[in-house]
């Protein structure tokens, strides 16, 4: 799941190529790696590749913040 | 994709149409000279149900006996029976920007206290994001929430807001921490009375003059924790969620205009003689009328195919920005071409021609500017 998550992120949504690459605790919006528009896309990328749907309020900082914190969450709707 | 409306979704617009016909066409002209805000119409509204569109029977509207692509046929009757652009503009604004996100986050004591009489027209509510600082890129705002026993204390400026100096409700984001950028975006829900919390008087603008524009102060106003909607940090993602409803329900009203604008196109160049001929007989009208009629339907089929989308619960990022670029800017363009076909006569106010290019041009500006929604559109497409 983290592989996967990284992934996508490194070669569809970055904004800029990540250098060392993505490490799963970094913080995705805060650091500028993806824009509004990247966590609006990675929402749509969870959502069907692991079949669960994320409500809007869910869309937290505590869910959203970092790659580990995505997975927590998705295993929590799975 | 189903494009085969129900007899019920047909005839929904259908009453609209009338209704707006009938109801809502009285001192447009005048109300756009001087700025003027139809209260009574707006009362109109909600007794004929448009506000209720966006509320569950539970709290005194219709939401569960209608999905979008219904509200959006509703809108679009609205927007071609009713002559003032402006009223469905605002009805829009309210029904998604604030009753959607109400009845969708709110606890219940939010939503009991406040969807009844939004739904009712008793009371009128705005939704405030945008600041002086912080236009298309809004999420950088300044206006900040700072949690204190019991509820969080706002200071901050909010500017452009529709229907601000008529408001007695406003749904409000602030930040309760700058640092965590957009994570930190929060909703809240300020009764305009609350001590604190001023309204400028209304703003002369350009276009949809009949709806009230305004800013927002707040100086150390205290909001109860009961006032906040959903959680701390998910204000970002409740103003997104609402985004495409708004935008399907405003450019439903503005594709209505557009219709019965082509309509009134064609019915005076079919009479207006010049050259012992009527000046539909000269291609270089008959073509822009082509032209006018090829905006509106490719127009009409994007606004179908998102509110379609949306009430199969799909995401429509790139088909929503597809559709607002497309829509709004046809609409100028459009304005423009009405006025060409009218002549001296759609130059002059009191013939009620020219007032569609004043009220377009804003649609190209609010909700995502069109250079916003290309960049969105690229952005989508990989670039």
């Amino acid at each position: 799941m983290e592989k996967t998550i990284i992934k996508h992120i490194e070669n569809e949504l970055a904004v800029e190529e990540i250098e060392d690459g993505l490490e799963a605790s970094d913080d995705l919006l805060g650091s500028g790696i993806v824009d509004s528009l990247g966590m609006m896309k990675l929402v749509s990328f969870i959502e069907e590749q692991f079949a669960i749907e994320v409500a809007p309020d869910e869309m937290v900082i505590d869910n959203f913040m970092t790659v580990e914190n995505i997975c927590e969450y998705i295993k929590t709707k799975l | 994709m189903n494009f085969s409306y129900t007899k019920e979704q047909l005839k929904l617009k259908e009453d609209c149409i009338n209704f707006a016909k009938q109801e809502l066409n009285e001192s447009i002209y005048q109300n756009d000279k001087t700025c003027t805000f139809s209260k009574e119409n707006w009362i109109k509204c909600a007794n004929f149900g448009i506000q209720g569109m966006a509320v569950s029977p539970d709290y005194g509207g219709r939401k569960e006996q209608l999905n979008l692509l219904s509200a959006t046929l509703a809108m679009e009757g609205l927007g071609y029976g009713c002559k003032d652009n402006g009223l469905p503009f605002a009805l829009s604004a309210q029904m998604w920007t604030v009753q959607l996100p109400i009845a969708d986050f709110g606890s219940e004591l939010q939503k009991q206290k406040y969807l009844p009489a939004l739904a009712s027209g008793d009371k009128i509510a705005c939704h405030a994001l945008t600041e002086p600082e912080a236009g298309s890129d809004v999420f950088s705002m300044q206006t900040t929430a700072k949690k204190v026993d019991g509820g969080y204390i706002l200071n901050g400026t909010k500017c452009l807001i529709t229907l601000a100096p008529v408001s007695d409700l406003a749904l409000v984001f602030a930040t309760i921490n700058p640092k965590l950028g957009k994570w930190g975006v929060t909703a809240f829900l300020v009764e305009t009375d609350a001590l604190g919390f001023s309204v400028s008087k209304n703003k002369d603008k350009m276009g949809m003059r009949t709806v009230p524009i305004g800013s927002l102060n707040f100086k150390d106003c205290f909001v109860p924790e009961e006032n906040r909607l959903g959680k701390e940090g998910a204000g970002w993602s409740i103003t997104n969620h609402s985004l495409e409803y708004d935008r399907c329900s405003i450019l439903a009203s503005q594709l209505g205009a557009m219709e019965c604008q082509l309509e009134e196109s064609i019915k005076f160049v079919k009479n207006r003689k010049q050259f012992g001929k009527s000046v539909s007989e000269f291609q270089s009208v008959s073509n822009r009328i082509a032209d006018m009629k090829l905006r509106l339907e490719s127009s009409r089929l994007l606004l179908y195919k998102v509110a379609w989308m949306k009430s199969e619960g799909k995401s429509a990022m790139l088909e929503s920005a597809l559709l607002k670029l497309q829509l709004s800017e046809s609409f100028v363009t459009s304005s423009i071409d009405a006025i060409r076909n009218h002549g001296g006569y759609g130059y002059l106010s009191e013939n009620e021609v020219e007032r569609d290019l004043r009220d377009a041009i804003g649609g190209v500006i609010y909700a995502g500017t069109s250079d916003i929604q290309r960049n969105i559109i690229s952005k989508l497409l990989g670039l």
